[in-house]
């Protein structure tokens, strides 16, 4: 388990985490939710040893983080949101390098290249892959280590949804290999979909803890969504508004909602099944307009 | 296996930059040979060509003798074509009767006064010995000793002078002076690929996945100075061996190396750690690679200017020569300088390669402090 305990980090006049507490679960995929700028990446860089909390303690599996530095590093790895390998080495050269870096096991060098599907990839440029490929290539060089614990910083961010759901299913995977995942993410549905415990931050702070049953359980998972192309006749229409053009039901009014909206001559754009719930609940606790 | 894997990433990344491959061997390597063979004429009277054309309207024995005399002297080059000669000479009639006759040197308007100068040196020595072979005939008859003695000696300025150089200012030739100006320069062209290579790693996160895989800034700075290490030291074989064999094949003179060859090497690698160290610092401080090479390749003109590289330290002013002591770059060039002129041992430079050496450690040192406070801000 990974106890994080009244962890604090200002930078100037900044405070990027406030007396943050939360605890991460071993073998669970956790999800961290929050605005840019809640503190998500910081507390990342924690993790991983990059930056030193101000105040504060970490209980990495036994290991107190600020004593055991160099020991927690060999034991986790970050997937940084930003591509972090050599464009102008092959893919085999760019794992080569990092397992080098690592001492890894020709083992784990060749579990990382098998996950990640990466075997007819392996003589290519970096430079020249897809944006998945590229993503792959990225989670892979995080694997070489076999680490305990992986951090995910948003991996899906500017991804084709093919790649996404390849890489969603990948760190389902490491779930079964007993790796410990931490997520980010502004995607709500990728959190609903991969983790099993969810952390809500907002300005440093945590918000909330939960499993991801309990949050969704939390809110009236019957209800569904649908968006529409606004017209005036709206305003006659007595529904649940959320906006301008989303209205919420109930599903045993699915029906009935869609043939009063075809009698008002409104057009449906979406209809969304409970898909939402996590993001409104996000909105609601967060008080954000916008992840 | 973690260094050796950093090495062998950064040569690979090196490699595959051929810009900076351009910048860092063939640059150099054009400059050398343009500016040896361009300064030829500039640095020694040896290979000014004196073309002269005579005109003798004497028509005597003695104007026959300088003609002769110049013709024989390979330091002339005596034309039949007036439009082809630099100087002109015109032998006046009488000339050898009336011993206040003047000879005259009409000169073409783009000699310049040290060329005129070394010129009616040279001319000299022939007037006078011509002029003593005819006053040791008008005295054959009445005293044929003192004849024979006038008419054996031998005029000739070399014999005349014993030069020496002040020990701090020798004169080189241009391509004593090209050669390890453009090493000392090429050498600090090491700013392209590093700075390249910095900030894509400082942009991509890889140096700050490198640090949380437990690769220290230490190892990082090292590990990338030892292959620049290695190339600046193939950049200084490829420049020697242009200055000793490609430079002769252009009628210029060829790079001879006099000194110890241990303080040649110990110099180029004072050199290339100084130019090591600045460009690291240039790199981790810089915003972007162009911030970077933009920086640099000011940097190191305004070096190679103040330190003599672009002008040689010989003609400069005193006060610029003084000033030239604040480039690390003077500090190796002089180095270099001191290796080729003056067969230099390791003890005649020991000072410039440690002033190189402590230059470019406490720049490194620097640069690692910087990088580590970027990553530390995530920057």
């Amino acid at each position: 388990m990974i106890k994080i305990t009244n962890l604090s980090k200002s930078y100037g006049d900044t405070k990027a985490l406030d007396s943050l507490s939360l605890e991460i679960r071993e073998g669970s995929v956790f999800g961290l939710l929050g605005v840019n700028g809640a503190g998500k990446t910081t507390l990342l860089s924690i993790l991983n040893g990059l930056v030193t909390q101000d105040s504060g303690t970490i209980d990495f599996f036994g290991l107190d983080m600020r004593e055991s530095k160099e020991k927690v590093k060999t034991l986790s790895s970050i997937i940084p949101q930003h591509l972090a390998f050599y464009e102008n080495l092959s893919v085999k050269e760019n794992l080569d390098f990092f397992a080098d870096v690592q001492n890894a096991t020709q083992e784990h060098y060749d579990k990382a290249i098998e996950v990640n599907s990466l075997e007819s990839l392996l003589k290519q440029k970096a430079s020249t892959l897809s944006g998945g490929q590229k993503r792959r290539l990225n989670i892979a060089i995080g694997l070489l280590n076999n680490p305990k614990v992986i951090y995910f910083d948003e991996p899906t961010v500017g991804i084709d949804p093919k790649s996404r759901n390849e890489i969603l299913d990948s760190i389902k995977a490491y779930k079964d290999f007993g790796i410990t995942v931490v997520y980010t993410s502004h995607y709500m549905n990728e959190i609903e979909k991969i983790c099993d415990e969810v952390a809500i931050i907002s300005h440093g702070k945590l918000i909330e803890q939960n499993s991801l049953e309990n949050l969704i359980s939390n809110r009236d998972s019957e209800k569904i969504t649908l968006e529409v192309i606004y017209s005036d006749n709206l305003k006659e229409l007595d529904m649940t508004f959320i906006n301008d053009t989303i209205i919420e039901i109930k599903e045993s009014e699915l029906s009935v909602t869609l043939e009063r909206l075809k009698e008002a001559k409104v057009s449906l754009k979406s209809i969304n099944y409970g898909s939402t719930d996590l993001e409104k609940h996000f909105l609601e606790i967060t008080g954000a307009n916008d992840v | 296996m973690m260094f050796k894997a950093m090495i062998k990433k950064e040569f690979l990344l090196v490699l595959r930059d051929k810009h900076a491959l351009l910048a860092l061997f063939v640059m150099p390597a054009i400059f050398i040979l343009i500016m040896s063979v361009a300064m030829r004429d500039q640095f020694t009277n040896d290979s000014m060509e004196f073309s002269l054309y005579i005109k003798d309207a004497d028509k005597s024995a003695m104007s026959a003798n300088i003609v002769a005399n110049i013709e024989a002297d390979e330091k002339f080059r005596l034309v039949q074509n007036r439009e082809e000669a630099k100087f002109i000479v015109k032998i006046p009639r009488r000339y050898e009767k009336k011993q206040k006759s003047k000879i005259q040197i009409d000169i073409r308007d783009s000699i310049k006064g040290d060329e005129i100068e070394a010129f009616k040196a040279m001319l000299l020595e022939h007037l006078l010995s011509a002029r003593l072979h005819s006053m040791a005939k008008s005295i054959e008859d009445k005293s044929p000793k003192a004849s024979r003695s006038l008419a054996s000696l031998e005029i000739s300025t070399d014999d005349m002078y014993r030069v020496r150089y002040n020990s701090s200012i020798t004169i080189p030739n241009s391509t004593q002076q090209s050669v390890p100006a453009w090493i000392v320069f090429g050498m600090f062209f090491v700013i392209i690929p590093m700075s390249t290579i910095y900030v894509n790693e400082r942009k991509q996160n890889t140096l700050a996945r490198l640090n949380s895989m437990n690769v220290s800034i230490f190892a990082m700075g090292v590990s990338k100075s030892i292959p620049y290490l290695f190339i600046n030291q193939i950049q200084v074989l490829i420049m020697l061996g242009v200055g000793m064999y490609l430079v002769p094949l252009f009628d210029t003179p060829a790079l001879e190396i006099n000194g110890s060859l241990l303080a040649l090497g110990s110099i180029s690698v004072a050199l290339s750690i100084a130019a090591i160290g600045i460009s690291s610092l240039i790199a981790v401080s810089a915003k972007s690679s162009e911030q970077a090479t933009t920086i640099g390749g000011i940097l190191n003109i305004l070096l190679g200017a103040i330190g003599g590289v672009m002008v040689p330290k010989f003609i400069m002013p005193p006060a610029m020569q003084t000033l030239t002591q604040v480039s690390p770059m003077s500090w190796g060039l002089d180095g270099f300088l001191d290796i080729f002129l003056k067969s230099a041992d390791l003890s005649m430079i020991l000072n410039n390669v440690l002033m190189l050496i402590a230059f470019g450690v406490l720049s490194l040192i620097i640069s690692m402090i910087i990088l580590q406070i970027r990553i530390n801000r995530g920057i």
